[in-house]
């Protein structure tokens, strides 16, 4: 009875041991892992708190006229007490300002807000940006996301159908980007211009890599209209000029509400273009630029994009949302287009549209 | 051949008597050193204005790169403008421009007579509402032709085809003829303006001589009126025909649909729709045009010179009003006729527009007024009127200011450089708008440093004087051109000084050409969107800038609630224009 008393006391004693030293393992490798972390917290502290003092950041925006501009802008505002400058100028305009401002020394602007095919441009030919920081939000982004440019990506704009239901039946609506060849749209069609930049172009771009050649010389025979004003195109087509519109911004349909027309998201997808932030170069307001960087990647702005139909670049803020924003948000990405290949593609545009 | 035996600058000495009085007095007033000083002063102003943004360009031309990145000097922008698509390109846009400009030019010329020479009803009004579409963004007015002429859904076809019963749309204004009915629509009332006054100012003692040599109504009109006004007439042909070269909303918006290609389009392309924005083949091309386009300039100087053609001199006359009897329910009924197809079709469409929800859709469940109460509280539309009028205020006045002493100089004096200032206040015309604005970037951002232009509200107002200053030279210079130098030596003579014969001589003869130059100035402020968006910094938006962004983000009913805005203050300065200043100038 006592040596099975001792015994039991020297297992208890042993198991304790092990116990305590899996315990205190356990713990020195959670307080190694959590010190670069606490650390990583501190210095974003810091970030946080420099970025107040300066008290301001001037944001270029290449997306002109949007509301979630100033929705986002205030959102900001409110969590840090941090004001956002907003200039806006289409992509070209606004390009060729920050160049002409750095190039004269004079550097005005802290955050670029524009497409990942701009990115490649200002990076490369320009060099008017910085590499990106690494902020909190960052690591928390979809893979298909990092890109290797240095753009915070924030957010997608999907590209689909536009029809008037007056003019088409529902059982007739084109379901996918290969039904615009059906010869019943022949000369119906309203689209934009696939040979200059825009939305004409990505959709050409996206259908001419995953179709193929063929596919776009068939629609080149449906004798499309062409235009380059996608919201007067929008309501061209709303009052029966013609049957189909593309490839239109999804997230219009809000705007819309009320007019005989309906989005459709093709069964391929949706063409899209990667917006994001990009860091100028000697920018006046550096962490504040780096805070609003990683804002725009947090949940509070996702959600804003999410809610108006754009795509999220993080998993969790489409929940909850009415089911027609949320079925274009989450909408599979079918292609964009890759500024690396725009003269050749602009080229075999203007061959196939002439 | 001198058309009448006014005195003419021929008879006048080079060099005045030297006055007295203080340095700026001098400068103007006759003294040799003085002279020089205001004639350098001038040019520098010009020149600062002017040449200097298009020396960037020329660089820019030049140059393998932009302003500020590095590069090599070569002409291959040159070489790349040389193909035969361009020259079609060139083809179609000049063929385009003369078929906007002659038409226009007939119908302008025939309603300021209508209205300043004539006995017609209502003709006050008249020459208010008509000229209302040029005051309106063009865009709005594309939009609402496009609602009313689309082969598809169009009003006028829809009520053609019930009319008719016939399948075939009336009109398509997506097409050549839809291109150039658009441009039609701002350079009748504008060409309008600028000749209107130049009837007023007419002294019918000439035409009452003709008439009593013998010369039937239709051969006075042509030898004499016409003639009389030939500064006018080739200056405001050349405004227009030159504007109508560099059009780019009617073309890219009535154009692109059916094919048609124009120089604008091409410049457009060059910059904004490769994979780097080819500025060397855009300003080349620019540049190039902007050659073809002095030739012009420089037949238009042979055209007048060594002519007189002053109207308006010593004797006291009041321009002969026609009395046309009956006919004159005719021209009532061609200026009813204008005004309902160039202002009430297309503002009516907009005005209705803006009370529904959206343009074309009207049933009751779609009523609103929304649009007006978004535009009303939109802080940032109301900032941007604040810095838009008080752009337009001060950049319309120093504008017209300028264009005055540039016009008084050129067409009033003998002095070395007149002629080569004349030329300087031309170039911006002749410059596409989003070159020029590019040129007006490159050159206020690249001033050294402790230079702030760039990126203050001084960068926008340095942009529109320059650009202003063409027209204001062209209105003011054509006045010039019709009073005669006996009143000035006239009231010098009576011991008037210098600054008190230009008041009450040169300021309040000329002041209708003045108070119209100042308008389109203004206007032409409030709709300036190419350098507009190029130069101006947060919180100086201008209107141009938010009509910009509420039309990209697809609210074209909240646009036509500002261009009816717009239109309203247009009605409102004019009013005052023609009633209040018209008595108090008179009085001087």
């Amino acid at each position: 009875m006592t040596s099975n008393r001792s015994m039991t006391a020297a297992a208890i004693r042993q198991w304790s041991r092990r116990c305590f030293l899996t315990a205190a393992g356990g713990i020195a490798v959670a307080a190694a892992a959590w010190q670069p972390v606490q650390a990583q917290d501190a210095e974003w502290d810091k970030v946080i708190g420099a970025a107040k003092k300066e008290g301001t950041v001037v944001l270029y925006t290449a997306l002109v006229g949007q509301p979630s501009t100033k929705k986002i802008a205030e959102a900001f505002t409110e969590e840090y007490g941090i004001a956002v400058e907003v200039l806006e100028a289409r992509a070209s305009e606004i390009r060729e300002r920050v160049r002409v401002e750095q190039a004269a020394g004079r550097f005005a602007a802290d955050v670029m807000f524009t497409s990942e095919g701009q990115t490649r441009l200002y990076d490369a030919e320009d060099k008017s940006i910085d590499p990106l920081p690494v902020t909190p939000n960052s690591r928390k982004i979809k893979p298909q996301f990092k890109l290797q440019v240095p753009m915070a990506s924030v957010m997608t704009i999907p590209y689909g159908i536009m029809v008037n239901t007056g003019l088409v039946k529902p059982a007739d609506e084109p379901k996918s980007w290969k039904d615009l060849v059906d010869p019943k749209w022949q000369g119906k069609i309203l689209a934009d211009d696939p040979r200059a930049i825009g939305a004409g172009y990505l959709w050409f771009f996206s259908t001419y890599d995953r179709i193929g050649e063929d596919y776009l010389k068939k629609v080149a025979g449906q004798k499309l209209v062409f235009t380059r004003d996608q919201r007067e195109s929008q309501r061209r087509t709303a009052r029966g000029e013609y049957s189909i519109y593309m490839p239109v911004i999804l997230t219009d349909m809000s705007d819309l509400k009320g007019l005989p027309v309906k989005f459709i998201i093709p069964e391929e997808g949706v063409g899209y273009v990667l917006y994001g932030n990009v860091l100028l170069k000697k920018a006046p307001h550096p962490n504040a630029a780096k805070l609003y960087l990683d804002f725009l990647q947090g949940p509070t702005a996702q959600k804003i994009y999410a809610s108006l139909g754009y795509g999220p670049v993080i998993d969790g803020v489409t929940e909850g949302l009415p089911a027609d924003i949320k079925a274009i948000s989450e909408a599979k990405l079918y292609g964009t287009s890759d500024s690396r290949r725009q003269n050749e593609m602009l080229a075999k545009a203007k061959e196939i549209f002439k | 051949m001198t058309i009448i035996h006014n005195r003419s600058l021929d008879d006048i000495a080079e060099t005045g008597p030297t006055l007295g009085g203080n340095a700026v007095t001098r400068a103007f007033s006759g003294g040799s050193i003085g002279r020089l000083i205001g004639m350098l002063a001038l040019i520098a102003i010009l020149g600062f204005l002017t040449i200097y943004p298009l020396a960037m360009l020329l660089y820019g031309s030049l140059h393998s790169t932009p302003p500020g990145l590095a590069g090599e000097f070569n002409l291959n922008g040159y070489r790349a403008i040389m193909t035969t698509q361009n020259f079609l390109v060139l083809i179609n846009t000049v063929g385009i421009s003369l078929a906007k400009t002659v038409p226009s030019l007939t119908i302008a010329v025939f309603l300021a007579w209508i209205i300043a020479r004539t006995d017609t009803p209502f003709r006050g009004t008249l020459e208010v509402l008509i000229t209302l579409p040029f005051f309106i963004p063009p865009i709005l007015t594309a939009m609402a032709w496009g609602m009313l002429g689309n082969p598809q859904v169009g009003v006028i076809n829809l009520v053609w085809r019930s009319i008719s019963g016939s399948p075939d749309p009336l009109v398509n204004v997506y097409s050549y003829g839809g291109v150039v009915w658009h441009m039609c629509q701002y350079s009748i009332p504008f060409l309008f303006l600028f000749t209107v006054d130049a009837f007023r100012a007419m002294d019918p003692s000439l035409e009452e001589s003709s008439r009593m040599c013998g010369a039937s109504r239709w051969t006075t009109f042509r030898k004499i009126t016409l003639l009389l006004m030939l500064p006018v007439l080739t200056s405001s042909f050349m405004l227009s025909f030159i504007r109508g070269i560099e059009s780019f909303e009617s073309p890219l918006f009535f154009g692109l649909p059916a094919g048609i290609k124009v120089i604008t389009t091409d410049i457009y392309e060059s910059i904004n729709h490769r994979a780097t924005p080819d500025y060397q083949y855009a300003t080349s091309l620019s540049f190039a045009i902007m050659g073809l386009m002095f030739l012009l300039v420089i037949w238009q100087w042979a055209l007048l010179r060594g002519k007189s053609f002053q109207t308006v001199t010593g004797k006291g006359f009041r321009p002969n009003v026609m009395e046309l009897g009956p006919w004159r329910w005719v021209t009532f009924g061609f200026c009813v006729l204008f005004f309902i197809i160039t202002v009430v079709l297309p503002v009516g469409q907009l005005l209705l527009g803006s009370f529904f929800r959206f343009f074309g859709f009207y049933t009751y469940e779609m009523l609103t007024l929304e649009h007006y109460r978004a535009v009303f509280s939109n802080s940032e539309f109301w900032r941007a009127v604040r810095n838009t009028m008080m752009l337009g205020l001060l950049g319309a006045t120093a504008t017209m200011a300028l264009g005055a002493v540039v016009a008084y100089v050129s067409v009033r004096t003998r002095w070395r450089g007149r002629s080569l200032i004349d030329g300087m206040a031309w170039l911006p015309w002749m410059m596409p708008g989003m070159v020029l604005g590019v040129g007006f970037l490159w050159a206020f951002a690249m001033l050294p440093g402790p230079i702030p232009i760039y990126g203050t509200v001084w960068a926008l107002l340095l942009a529109y004087l320059a650009l202003g200053t063409p027209v204001a030279v062209r209105v003011m210079t054509g006045a010039y051109h019709q009073l005669s130098y006996d009143l000035e030596e006239c009231s010098r003579v009576h011991g008037a000084s210098w600054f008190q014969t230009m008041w009450r001589i040169m300021v309040a003869l000329a002041w209708p050409a003045f108070a119209v130059g100042w308008v389109l100035t203004f206007f032409g402020i409030m709709r300036e969107l190419s350098a507009s968006i190029l130069l101006y910094s947060v919180g100086s938006e201008t209107l141009a800038v938010v009509l910009l962004k509420l039309w990209a983000n697809g609210n074209a009913e909240q646009v036509s609630v500002i261009g009816l805005m717009m239109m309203l203050l247009v009605i409102l300065f004019r009013w005052v224009q023609l009633r209040f200043i018209k008595a108090r100038i008179s009085k001087l």
